[in-house]
């Protein structure tokens, strides 16, 4: 182990790739249906009808309260069996799709709190300026408050989703590959552990701190002229 | 246009509202002024229904508000209201903040609702604001831009809750002249304000709250001339002494 052997990269590259890209896909699946959900829960949390509030409250608790290593994992096992009883029949889904729905499901609590505290930054005057325009209530979120919600929040959402991106290195506990599962699974075999968690690292830090700049001028861009 | 019936509000159990009747004619501009926590702002938010209230009944162009079979929406869309803080849509250009509603209330066509935004924004004097944004706006020019957005809606009736209270002293006469202007075009208008100046050139009627009761509701000379509540009396003294 004297010498650097990058060839280990160059050689397995379309491996890694192809990891890369179910990472990157789990991410924006995870990332889009997170704010959605997320969203929609943050507006059951702050709307007037109790039992809204209770399911939104609880389902938020519930899924920050376990790892989601350990939700990663009981998703896994349960989706399977519950299908099963929905539809009578096994439908092997498998680790890898599992991931799509579990992160989604997951995001969405931490989502739906950033949206929250985004919802709640608009001043009471703009709620009621939408309605007093004619709005409907969903009119009004749609129009007036969403949409400063957002931009107020886009640098948290940010966070969360690297976060996020991040946290899909998770999907090992169920065997499925994703871009450091794959890395991973090429160091057991060829034993060049430096040389592949450093191209590893070096790519997340790349993606990440794009992604960054990225929202960093979309912000520029979008931001509410005061 | 707008009766109010033996309106009464409360927050949990402190009274805000008390017993109020009053009526805006069509065509009428009724001033409601008092000292600050009278119940003013709380009425003139009842009247379409921002404020829910307990007790009575408000009923506009023939429609009662507290009914809950009461489209609020549709309602709303007609009766127009400006804010002491102008709540324009700080994401939005002015145009947009002016064809928004007209495009997604009343279904009229982009260009259609651009046009007329267009036009009102020429006649409060800000042609050449169109593109901006409201932050880009001193208050003065914001307040009369959602003064413009009100009146895109086609209003049967303006309510102003203290249009100037937010503005700088040189920029209140702006809006001002644009809410006298109104007022002699006719427009139905009740306006919570201290602008007892606006009240002595174009109301009919100046109502005095205080304590969340209507005091005094009087045309105007008399109310100016001899108010009959000593708590009236005191109010004026103060702010038209300086």
């Amino acid at each position: 182990m004297s010498d650097f052997d990058f060839s280990v990269i160059t050689q397995n590259w379309a491996f890694l790739a192809e990891g890369l890209r179910y990472t990157l896909q789990v991410t924006v699946t995870a990332m889009l249906g997170g704010i959605l959900i997320g969203t929609l829960l943050a507006l059951m949390r702050l709307s007037s009808i109790v039992p809204l509030q209770w399911f939104a409250a609880g389902y938020v608790n519930i899924f920050r309260s376990v790892p989601l290593v350990q939700v990663i994992l009981a998703f896994y096992l349960i989706i399977p069996l519950v299908l099963q009883m929905i539809t009578g029949k096994q439908i092997p889904i498998g680790a890898a799709n599992s991931a799509y729905f579990t992160f989604t499901i997951f995001e969405a609590a931490y989502y739906s709190e950033i949206m929250r505290s985004g919802i709640q930054s608009i001043p009471k005057g703009q709620i009621a300026a939408g309605y007093a325009l004619g709005f409907t209530y969903g009119q009004t979120m749609r129009f007036v408050v969403l949409p400063q919600a957002f931009r107020n929040m886009l640098p948290v959402l940010l966070t969360q989703t690297i976060i996020l991106f991040q946290d899909v290195s998770l999907v090992y506990a169920i065997g499925a590959t994703d871009f450091f599962g794959a890395a991973d699974k090429i160091t057991q075999r060829d034993l060049r552990p430096v040389e592949m968690y450093t191209t590893v690292a070096v790519v997340y830090f790349i993606i990440c701190f794009t992604l960054s700049r990225l929202v960093k001028r979309l912000q520029s861009r979008i931001a509410i002229i005061r | 246009m707008i009766e109010i019936k033996n309106v009464s509000k409360w927050y949990g159990s402190f009274q805000v509202l008390t017993d109020c009747t009053t009526q805006v004619s069509k065509s009428e501009v009724v001033v409601v002024c008092g000292p600050s926590g009278s119940g003013k702002s709380t009425l003139i938010k009842c009247v379409n229904a921002l404020e829910p209230f307990q007790q009575g009944s408000i009923v506009v162009d023939g429609i009662a508000v507290e009914n809950p079979k009461t489209d609020l929406p549709k309602l709303r869309a007609r009766v127009g209201m400006v804010f002491q803080n102008f709540e324009l849509f700080p994401h939005m250009t002015i145009t947009d903040n002016l064809a928004i509603a007209q495009i997604k209330v009343l279904g009229r066509g982009r260009e259609e609702a651009v046009d007329k935004g267009l036009k009102l924004l020429d006649r409060v004097g800000l042609k050449n604001q169109a593109a901006k944004f409201p932050g880009q706006l001193s208050g003065g020019q914001q307040q009369r831009v959602a003064i413009a957005r009100a009146l895109a809606m086609d209003p049967i009736c303006m309510l102003f809750d203290e249009p100037t209270s937010a503005l700088d002293p040189e920029m209140i006469n702006e809006v001002l002249d644009v809410m006298v202007q109104l007022a002699h075009e006719g427009m139905t208008m009740m306006c919570v304000t201290h602008e007892m100046g606006f009240a002595r050139k174009v109301a009919n009627r100046v109502i005095f709250m205080d304590r969340g009761a209507i005091v005094e509701d009087a045309a105007k000379e008399d109310f100016f001339g001899q108010p009959r509540s000593e708590r009236a009396q005191t109010f004026l003294a103060k702010i038209l002494n300086h």
